[in-house]
């Protein structure tokens, strides 16, 4: 790709492709148009996401577009995909809905010309432009490493609990990429702490009156139980209800990934003791320099590993902390 | 109902497939929580359902399946259906959230609860009344026109929560949701209050007895003068305004609304009826019919986290008791036919 770029180049400096000349001429005041498409549209966390976007296509002055399907699910995403690729931006950024099903889909945007970078999640292994199987293609992902996540919480649940005790993770469904790895790196952290024994997983369907109803089950049966890794939204607010409603305030610790806004409550009144924020606008913001950077003949990294930040009682005022809340 | 009394010689098998069907779910209940008890025993050596706290959870589970099963119970009875309670819901759930933090600036947190939950109340009504006249006036199939508004809903909700949840900004509504009086959760006292005025108003009253003749023969309900119209309109007014409760109920125990609280759970919530004993077909179903439903669901879910069952296993166990509810069903309409006809 970059090759062609540089020769096309040379070849419009020669002056050999006439069209071409135009199109290098006007290149600087070019207005490039970037599509992002969210894993959902109706979550906090793509909606800070696209408010990380909008901030950098601003200040490059690049046209965004944000477009997607209401639930995260490929057989409603590809449409969207489908009707952005029809519109031919010069760029998509998406977040795929499925390792597998995407990959053909975003195949046709690479066939129509359109470069592909995937934020928060991946397509195949998630390691790109190494030549090795058949979804390398896209340029750069651009997310949290959610196993990290996932270790971050084992190590802030295990502090809180004294190293020692039961915990277990409540989680949305399997076959998620971005949950699935979070509970592998809670796992594999937790496998460090000998005296933590890590209960099986509960499966909540995204419903946190089940995620409350499993916590109290799972507690009726280990009353020796003294932590839950919430792996998304609502199986942590679930679980933190569960513990509210047995009176376990402080008993069970409760640790949440993500931070939207209903956590600030949450952790100040104690129903939640840890929450683990990833940097959404970061990644945005920086899905959109990739692809301008792309866009403009630069070379992009092909991973882009965005950070997390520890939340809790003793910080959340801070304003340095605050601002990784999610915000609507 | 079969002709058991008017026939004298149907055979024993009759009478007795009968009372299985009248009391399955009582049966089916029954079942699973002596079958729960034994295995914690074996496995645990403990007791699952002599355990106050177990109890309590299951109820509290109960509460939003039931509440969403209990207007449609109705529905079903006048063999429609109400696909658009999950998303009225999560419509009133969210609404309610805001009106409470609108509502703080007056200064009275009673105020704005009683402005939230009214508000909460009459956003869920729109729904129910566009479902009614879609149904009743136009013929559109209640699948269809309620899915339409399954839609409508949905979008509503997550534009008013602009696409997350909505944290409610003061301790009272979480004070009622998740407090108690003598030892029992506000949220089931409240569901069991709604529970009695539903079943009064199925069991006793001439409305009622409507419902039961418009879905069994509407023709009929028609030629015995019953308003039709007006009382499917009605129909899904009350299918609307108890899944608006569950939206309130939502918001009270998690002090947040939430666009999607309902959905992962109609589809439960419609088991729960047809678990109850209601003929999808029409004509038949009882509110207490639902309510063991409901429970089933709720200790089945429960109690295999309970006794630490791999947890798709719980989709298996559902869709088993579904399956065995209708067959019994079935099985008892087709020999109390042939037992009649001989």
């Amino acid at each position: 790709m970059k090759r062609w770029i540089s020769i096309f180049a040379a070849l419009a400096a020669l002056g050999l492709v006439v069209p071409s000349i135009i199109d290098v001429a006007s290149a600087a005041d070019k207005k490039y148009t970037v599509a992002l498409i969210p894993g959902l549209t109706t979550d906090a966390f793509y909606i800070t996401m696209h408010k990380g976007a909008d901030a950098a296509a601003k200040v490059l002055g690049v046209t965004l577009v944000f477009q997607g399907a209401a639930d995260f699910n490929p057989v409603t995403q590809v449409p969207v995909l489908n009707a952005i690729i029809g519109r031919k931006p010069d760029a998509i950024l998406i977040a795929p809905t499925d390792k597998v099903q995407l990959v053909e889909p975003l195949k046709k945007a690479v066939d129509a010309g359109i470069p592909v970078l995937t934020v928060d999640t991946f397509i195949g292994d998630g390691h790109y432009q190494t030549g090795s199987g058949d979804a390398d293609f896209p340029l750069s992902y651009i997310a949290s490493d959610n196993i990290l996540g996932g270790q971050i919480a084992a190590r802030a649940l295990a502090k809180a609990i004294g190293d020692k005790g039961k915990v277990y993770v409540s989680n949305v469904k399997p076959g998620i990429s971005t949950t699935d790895q979070r509970e592998q790196g809670f796992k594999d952290e937790m496998k460090k702490h000998p005296n933590i024994s890590v209960l099986e997983t509960q499966f909540n369907d995204d419903d946190a009156n089940k995620a409350a109803s499993q916590f109290q089950s799972v507690y009726a049966r280990n009353p020796d139980l003294t932590g839950v890794f919430g792996a998304n939204l609502f199986s942590a607010m679930g679980a933190a209800n569960g513990v509210k409603q047995g009176g376990m305030n402080g008993k069970v610790k409760v640790v949440a990934f993500d931070a939207p806004t209903s956590i600030v409550g949450e952790i100040k009144s104690g129903n939640v003791d840890i929450a683990i924020a990833q940097h959404p606008a970061e990644i945005g913001y920086f899905g959109v320099v990739a692809a301008y950077a792309h866009l403009t003949g630069q070379s992009v990294p092909t991973l882009i590993g965005t950070g997390f930040t520890v939340i809790d009682k003793s910080n959340i005022d801070d304003p340095n902390v605050k601002r990784f809340i999610y915000s609507d | 109902m079969t002709t058991t009394e008017a026939v004298p010689n149907v055979s024993r098998q009759i009478r007795w497939l009968d009372f299985l069907a009248a009391f399955r779910a009582w049966l089916f209940l029954g079942i699973l929580l002596v079958t729960f008890e034994i295995w914690a025993h074996a496995e645990y050596n403990s007791t699952f359902f002599l355990n106050p706290f177990n109890v309590k959870s299951i109820a509290i589970f109960t509460v939003t399946p039931l509440l969403l099963g209990l207007g449609q119970t109705f529905v079903i009875i006048s063999g429609g259906i109400d696909l658009s309670v999950g998303f009225t819901m999560g419509l009133s759930a969210v609404v309610t959230a805001h009106v409470f933090n609108w509502g703080t600036q007056f200064g009275s947190p009673v105020l704005s609860l009683v402005l939230a939950v009214l508000t909460g109340l009459g956003i869920a009504v729109v729904p129910g009344v566009i479902n009614g006249m879609l149904i009743a006036d136009l013929r559109v199939p209640p699948f269809i026109g309620t899915l339409g508004m399954y839609g409508v809903a949905r979008g509503v909700a997550f534009l008013l929560a602009r696409g997350t949840t909505v944290p409610v900004q003061n301790a009272l509504i979480g004070a009622i949701g998740n407090g108690e009086i003598a030892g029992f959760p506000n949220l089931v006292l409240l569901t069991v209050a709604i529970l009695a005025m539903m079943h009064y108003i199925l069991s006793q009253t001439r409305y009622g007895q409507h419902i039961y003749a418009i879905g069994g023969n509407v023709n009929a309900a028609l030629r015995a003068g019953i308003n039709v119209r007006n009382d499917t309109v009605v129909l899904y007014i009350l299918s609307s305004l108890t899944a608006g409760c569950a939206g309130i109920l939502y918001t009270a125990k998690f002090s947040a609304g939430a666009a999607q609280a309902g959905e992962p759970v109609l589809l439960d919530s419609i088991a729960a009826v047809v678990i109850g004993g209601a003929s999808l077909f029409g004509g038949s179903g009882t509110v207490i019919g639902t309510v063991i439903g409901a429970l089933i669901i709720a200790v089945i879910q429960y109690g295999l986290v309970f006794v630490n069952v791999e947890p798709f296993w719980q989709f298996v166990a559902v869709g088993v008791v579904i399956i065995i509810s209708v067959l019994v069903d079935q099985i008892q309409k087709q020999v109390g036919k042939d037992g009649a006809n001989g």
